[in-house]
């Protein structure tokens, strides 16, 4: 029901309208305006030496094609799929434990151990991780002392480094995402299910796990675009061995000033990103429909 | 629940939380290793790189232009973001999906994508390369964040309550003041804060706007990063994390994290 | 059970019988949906009218419309003599109290209570009186620096109540204001609110779906369905005499027998059941052939288990006895004349002790009031 008690007379005044949308509207053109300066400059040339961009020419989509730049897309696409997919796993026993546990200094100290990484930024996480994963890090003196191995394991400048710290990164957007999810799910549903004889696994596989899908979902989608525009870590930790769309793109604009294929890299990851995000959401639709609410 | 399952769940918990708290740990250990070389465990404890830290005029400068830039960042992000997040709540009107889609997006279009984009329509109308452009672009990653928790807010107000106010008399400005924003409260303070935060911290897009008047402390911990490897980049990191765990536990406590996050049962 | 003495029907009892609220032709749409079909409405001062009838049949739209919460799509409204069908709810001057009673969860009692009258810029030392006064008549005085979320549920409805009072409205709108308490507290608050609202004289409208909570407090009730009144009488009327056969079904219980028509004489009509004869109002009857079928609506107070020598309309068999302290509910198979259980009422006190599940028994029609319907 639209109430009147903001109306005065049987025409739909609506006070404040304007006054309440009109800097939104200023914000939106904004941003649309940055995002067609990029379109706009992937389609000029590049002039050697110079800020200017050159004339209208496709020639920066062409060079895409090239394996170099196709392989740091492939790349990229592989660590969001792999982080995508760690985080997952790593973050739904964390949910889970947050929405059921039953104590309540538990669950705020669940809670802003989940979220903290989130608010820290990226150069200090990865930072961080620099400290653990290097030659004379953590991990490496640990194993050393513990006589596991005898020379430092190589962790940076490898997929592998990238990958943890980026999982790390992206938990506690799963996590917040998954606990929503979770949270809305009526206790209702396992307790019938318990009651009619289900253990605690299977009120989980056939119960909690369906019903949290639209969680994972979402968490899922979002890791994947998140991890998509990651930048510092793979910067820090790749070292330049392993790149990302984001760091190419930094590469040219600042290292060759080579602004119109750095924009053109940049739409092209913006294609793909919801390319990506459009096939995902296409795989998930028989999953969504087993949530009745 | 039978009691194997609880020491698996517990144990996994721990683990994860163990990972997560990891890298904060490492580097809280690095932070007062008094050698320069990072090494495990710290031989010597000391207070040094702290002082290091706090005293590198680049930190200071990136501190001041963070704060600038954050300030009025989260400000604009608030007020715009909780009038649009009224509007989207209250009226309709004509592209009100489409103007929520477009502002919301910024959420999956990668930072560096909208920083370059900056950039590169500042050059194009001119404009120095100045604070006004690092701002700009911080209330349009920001904006999604306020605009959620503002509208999650809304949502949650009863609407009978201010059918009550009125209905005792409150014109519709009386029953905005008296009513509505000081139960919007709690919605409107965690939006700013995680815009405040989210813009301080931020740093793939501030890398391509802003320029070294103008460095933000994320930059100018790259820069410091790239170049030197002593530890008084863990000691900024300690500090950073004290700080954010310390403004989140307290917005926790007076706030209800939980509840602005959406991850509460509803009752 | 408080009831409303028969004499207040006729006008003159409360000022005058002048018109507190009135409606006038009033029409609302929700896009294709018809809330309200062209209802006039006059609630006289002082009275408590309660809109009944079940969800969806309007009446919170209605209430909703005299608040000024809603603009009605065509119609007038009045209240006390002024026009405010275009007059915003913040104007009106009228009290509500709503279901969940919508206290302001970041203010105090007194800040709530005050509320109305801090709008109105009452001055300082009135307002603390009237603040007094209001929480004494329902009984909360102390409690003026509580929170909301400190109260119970009963203590809650109360500051609501004196939230609204304190105003001093010209009508005071309750919309189902007792569904959310217990059965106890319920009762006793009904008592109270008549009492409050006997005392002020202050004009009521009460919205509800539960008939009994109408036929014990209200001195009219229009009973509502699909967005019209179907019947705006006092509750002795509506009960006994209902005027079509939704009334009739949805105020207390009735049994549906299958009977047969007789004759018509001028507006009596004659029914035939089983050996039972019955005087019923021929207005209800329209569309009936004499000699053809028709639905006889019964009171279970008025169906008695047939003495041996007494005339019996029917024949059955008891399905279940149901104690209910004061009486006893009989249910009676009866497939001939019923298609469900025919309800017989039988005070506890009386001398014989009902007949256990499985006798077959005759039962008769007592009391001379019966209304019939066309079948359905």
């Amino acid at each position: 029901m639209a109430y009147a008690s903001v109306r005065s007379g049987r025409a739909a005044v609506r006070p404040f309208l304007r006054l309440f949308v009109a800097p939104a509207v200023l914000c939106a053109f904004a941003f649309a305006a940055a995002l067609a300066a990029v379109m706009q400059y992937s389609l000029r040339a590049y002039v050697p030496g110079s800020l200017e961009a050159g004339g209208f020419t496709l020639a920066n989509f062409a060079a895409l094609m090239r394996p170099l730049y196709a392989r740091v897309f492939l790349d990229t696409v592989w660590i969001c799929f792999l982080t995508a997919l760690f985080t997952l796993v790593v973050g739904y026993p964390l949910a889970y434990a947050l929405v059921h546990a039953r104590n309540v200094a538990l669950k705020s100290t669940i809670l802003v151990i989940a979220v903290t990484p989130l608010f820290l930024g990226e150069v200090v996480r990865t930072y961080s991780w620099i400290v653990v994963l290097g030659n004379n890090g953590f991990l490496n003196s640990m194993l050393l002392k513990l006589g596991l191995i005898d020379a430092p394991l190589q962790f940076m400048f490898t997929q592998f480094g990238v990958v943890t710290a980026l999982v790390h990164v992206t938990l506690p957007v799963m996590v917040i995402m998954l606990a929503a999810a979770l949270s809305h799910i009526d206790r209702d549903y396992e307790r019938a299910a318990a009651s009619l004889g289900a253990g605690p696994i299977r009120v989980f596989l056939t119960v909690t796990l369906p019903l949290s899908t639209p969680g994972i979902i979402a968490g899922v989608t979002t890791a994947f675009a998140w991890t998509f525009s990651a930048f510092a870590t793979p910067q820090l930790i790749g070292g330049g061995r392993v790149n990302m769309v984001a760091n190419l793109v930094y590469q040219l604009g600042f290292a060759s000033f080579n602004f119109p294929f750095a924009a053109s890299l940049s739409v092209a990851g913006l294609v793909l990103t919801f390319a990506v995000l459009a096939l995902m959401r296409a795989a998930a639709r028989p999953l969504e429909r087993i949530r009745q609410h | 629940m039978p009691n194997l399952l609880r020491l698996v769940g517990g144990a996994t918990v721990t683990a994860i939380l163990g990972f997560l708290l990891l890298p904060a740990v490492v580097v809280t250990l690095a932070a007062f290793n008094s050698r320069a070389i990072l090494s495990f465990p710290p031989e010597d404890w000391s207070w040094r790189w702290f002082i290091k830290a706090i005293a590198y005029d680049d930190f200071q400068a990136g501190v001041r232009n963070g704060l600038i830039v954050t300030a009025w960042a989260s400000s604009i992000a608030l007020v715009v973001g909780a009038a649009f997040a009224f509007a989207l709540d209250r009226y309709e009107f004509r592209l009100k999906r489409t103007l929520e889609t477009v502002l919301l997006s910024p959420l999956v279009v990668p930072h560096f994508t909208i920083g370059l984009g900056f950039l590169i329509l500042a050059a194009q109308l001119g404009f120095a390369r100045g604070y006004a452009v690092v701002v700009a672009c911080h209330v349009v990653l920001v904006l999604p964040f306020v605009l959620r928790s503002v509208y999650i807010s809304l949502r949650n107000l009863d609407p009978r309550l201010e059918l009550a106010a009125a209905s005792l008399g409150a014109p519709p400005d009386r029953v905005l003041i008296t009513v509505t924003l000081p139960l919007l409260l709690p919605g409107l303070v965690s939006g700013w804060m995680f815009a405040a935060i989210l813009s301080f911290n931020e740093f793939t897009a501030s890398l391509f706007v802003t320029v070294q008047r103008t460095q933000t402390l994320p930059v100018a911990l790259y820069n410091y990063v790239r170049e030197y490897a002593d530890p008084s980049m863990a000691a900024i990191s300690v500090m950073y994390i004290v700080a954010t765990a310390t403004v989140l536990t307290l917005a926790n406590a007076f706030l209800g994290l939980a509840k602005v996050l959406n991850v509460e049962h509803p009752r | 059970m408080v009831s409303a003495p028969a004499a207040k029907t006729t006008s003159g009892t409360h000022g005058g019988g002048q018109v507190a609220v009135e409606l006038a032709s009033v029409t609302k749409r929700f896009g294709k949906i018809t809330a309200l079909d062209d209802v006039s409405l006059t609630v006289r001062r002082g009275e408590l009218l309660t809109l009944l009838g079940p969800s969806g049949c309007g009446k919170t739209t209605l209430l909703h419309l005299v608040a000024g919460f809603l603009m009605p799509d065509s119609g007038e409204i009045a209240i006390d003599g002024r026009r405010v069908t275009d007059v915003v709810a913040y104007r009106r001057e009228i009290g509500i109290m709503f279901q969940n009673y919508a206290l302001f969860p970041h203010m105090t009692v007194a800040g709530n209570v005050g509320y109305g009258l801090r709008m109105r810029r009452i001055a300082k030392p009135e307002m603390t009186r009237r603040m007094a006064d209001a929480l004494a008549l329902v009984k909360l005085a102390g409690l003026e620096d509580r929170k909301p979320r400190q109260l119970s549920g009963g203590q809650q409805q109360r500051v609501a109540l004196a939230r609204a009072l304190v105003i001093r409205p010209r009508v005071l709108l309750l919309d189902e204001p007792f569904s959310a308490l217990d059965r106890n507290l319920r009762g006793s608050m009904q008592v109270e609110l008549k009492e409050i609202q006997r005392k002020l004289g202050v004009t009521t409208i009460f919205v509800t779906h539960d008939q009994s909570e109408a036929l014990s407090l209200s001195d009219r009730i229009a009973v509502m369905a699909e967005g019209r009144i179907r019947q705006l009488d006092t509750p002795h009327e509506v009960y006994r005499h209902p005027a079509d056969r939704f009334v009739a079904s949805f105020i207390g219980d009735a049994n549906v027998l299958r009977a047969r028509l007789e004759r018509i004489e001028g507006s009596v009509a004659t029914v035939v059941l089983g050996a039972a004869r019955v005087a019923v109002p021929t207005r209800t009857l329209e569309g009936s052939a004499v000699g053809g079928a028709v639905d006889l609506f019964v009171r279970p107070e008025d169906v008695r288990v047939a003495a041996p020598d007494a005339v019996t309309a029917a024949h059955g068999i008891v399905a279940a006895q149901i104690y209910q302290g004061g009486h006893i509910d009989l249910y009676v198979d009866a497939p001939e004349v019923s298609s469900g259980r025919i309800l017989l009422r039988v005070p506890s006190h009386e001398a014989a002790s009902p007949p256990p599940p499985g006798t077959r028994i005759g039962i008769a029609l007592a009391g001379d009031v019966a209304i019939a319907f066309r079948s359905a």
